[in-house]
């Protein structure tokens, strides 16, 4: 992939001492000027860097972190002309897996080991929309989670958070 | 940001700190937009996948191994997060490419001078034709110059796992990119 960068030994000096001092001067003061349109033209939104700050809410030392081994953007292959197909997750702490499915309808999961557990549907740092599990670990809720998910779960064994995905 | 200041910073916010979390939002907010608005992702997509960092990095706060690489670890989740966005099959729609050509700055403030506005306008202009410029560079280097543009400059560290280029390769790139911008500037006679 760095091939069209690397491999090219043309005029371009690909030495960063080769151009005169002017030059790279130039260039410089070019970039300087590049970081001030961008700050203009393209700032980070105001309401966004407040919600990365409200964030911190999030940091939470007691939580287990359920880390996200599977998601079939990734890991699967694609299915022609699925264009439907739900999104598979699985998040593992420990001994503890999560399985979810999100589809275009809501969300389906299961904790196993089958357990129960209380569960949080989180799309920020605010309380999310409680759900509970049957006593074979399984969950549904009927709204489709968009944008910035996780899940909190408490079982018997204490908390644990889901890692953090765009959906 | 200095990387021992944003170390310092991790390790403060670990500890319950809000002002450090504050701090680390406020110094390294830019760098990540930067990489998201890299990726040409839409605007819903684009806010998205920088709050699911953030979030993320919250997470993972006390767990990050080198709270001096901070800025890479943010780097790099938000690249990965973009790369997602952009396969996920449920996202073939188009980018609504920002206007941000209309978005030039409305603080006018009514006291200033008209020979203020005159420069003022012909700055707002100068920019724009860059920014222009820049638009429609290629791909490859409209991606690089949009993270390097990131307030404060990022290292060539982060700009390395931002974008899956070798450190080694950036500094020949860029002088690379920012000279084919020059001359498409000097060609349009907006230099």
């Amino acid at each position: 992939m760095d091939d069209d960068v690397n491999g090219t030994h043309g005029m371009d000096d690909m030495d960063g001492e080769a151009p005169l001092d002017g030059e790279d001067l130039d260039l410089d003061l070019l970039e300087e000027e590049l970081r001030r349109a961008a700050a203009v033209l393209d700032p980070v939104p105001a309401e966004l860097r407040r919600m990365a700050v409200e964030a911190f809410a999030l940091h939470d030392l007691e939580a287990r972190l359920a880390e996200l081994t599977f998601d079939s953007v990734v890991d699967a292959i694609p299915v022609r002309g699925a264009v439907d197909a739900p999104r598979m997750l699985t998040f593992h702490a420990g001994g503890v897996t999560v399985d979810v499915e999100l589809t275009a309808h809501g969300l389906m999961g299961q904790v196993l080991p089958p357990q129960q557990a209380r569960i949080e549907v989180l799309t920020g740092p605010h309380p999310g929309e409680p759900l509970a599990t049957d006593d074979m670990g399984r969950f549904t809720h009927d709204r489709p989670p968009a944008g910035p998910f996780a899940l909190r779960l408490r079982t018997g064994e204490g908390v644990l958070v889901t890692d953090w995905l765009t959906v | 940001m200095d990387r021992a200041h944003v170390g310092a910073l991790v390790q403060t916010a670990v500890d319950g700190d809000a002002a450090a979390w504050k701090a680390l939002v406020e110094g390294l907010s830019p760098l990540v937009w930067s990489v998201v608005r890299a990726h040409r992702l839409s605007d819903a997509d684009a806010h998205e996948v920088y709050q699911t960092v953030w979030f993320r990095f919250a997470q993972h706060l006390g767990r990050i191994r080198e709270p001096d690489k901070a800025g890479s670890w943010l780097a790099s989740t938000a690249r990965h997060e973009c790369l997602k966005v952009l396969k996920s099959l449920r996202r073939l729609t188009p980018t609504d490419d920002p206007q941000v050509l209309d978005r030039i700055s409305e603080d006018r403030t009514p006291e200033q001078s008209f020979l203020d506005l005159e420069e003022a306008a012909a700055e707002s202009e100068r920019i724009r034709r860059l920014w222009q410029e820049f638009e429609e560079l290629g791909e490859r280097c409209r991606q690089l110059l949009r993270v390097l543009m990131a307030t404060p400059p990022p290292s060539y560290q982060e700009v390395s796992v931002a974008l899956g280029i070798a450190v080694g390769s950036i500094g020949p790139l860029r002088q690379r990119c920012l000279r084919r911008l020059r001359a498409r500037l000097e060609a349009r006679g907006a230099v």
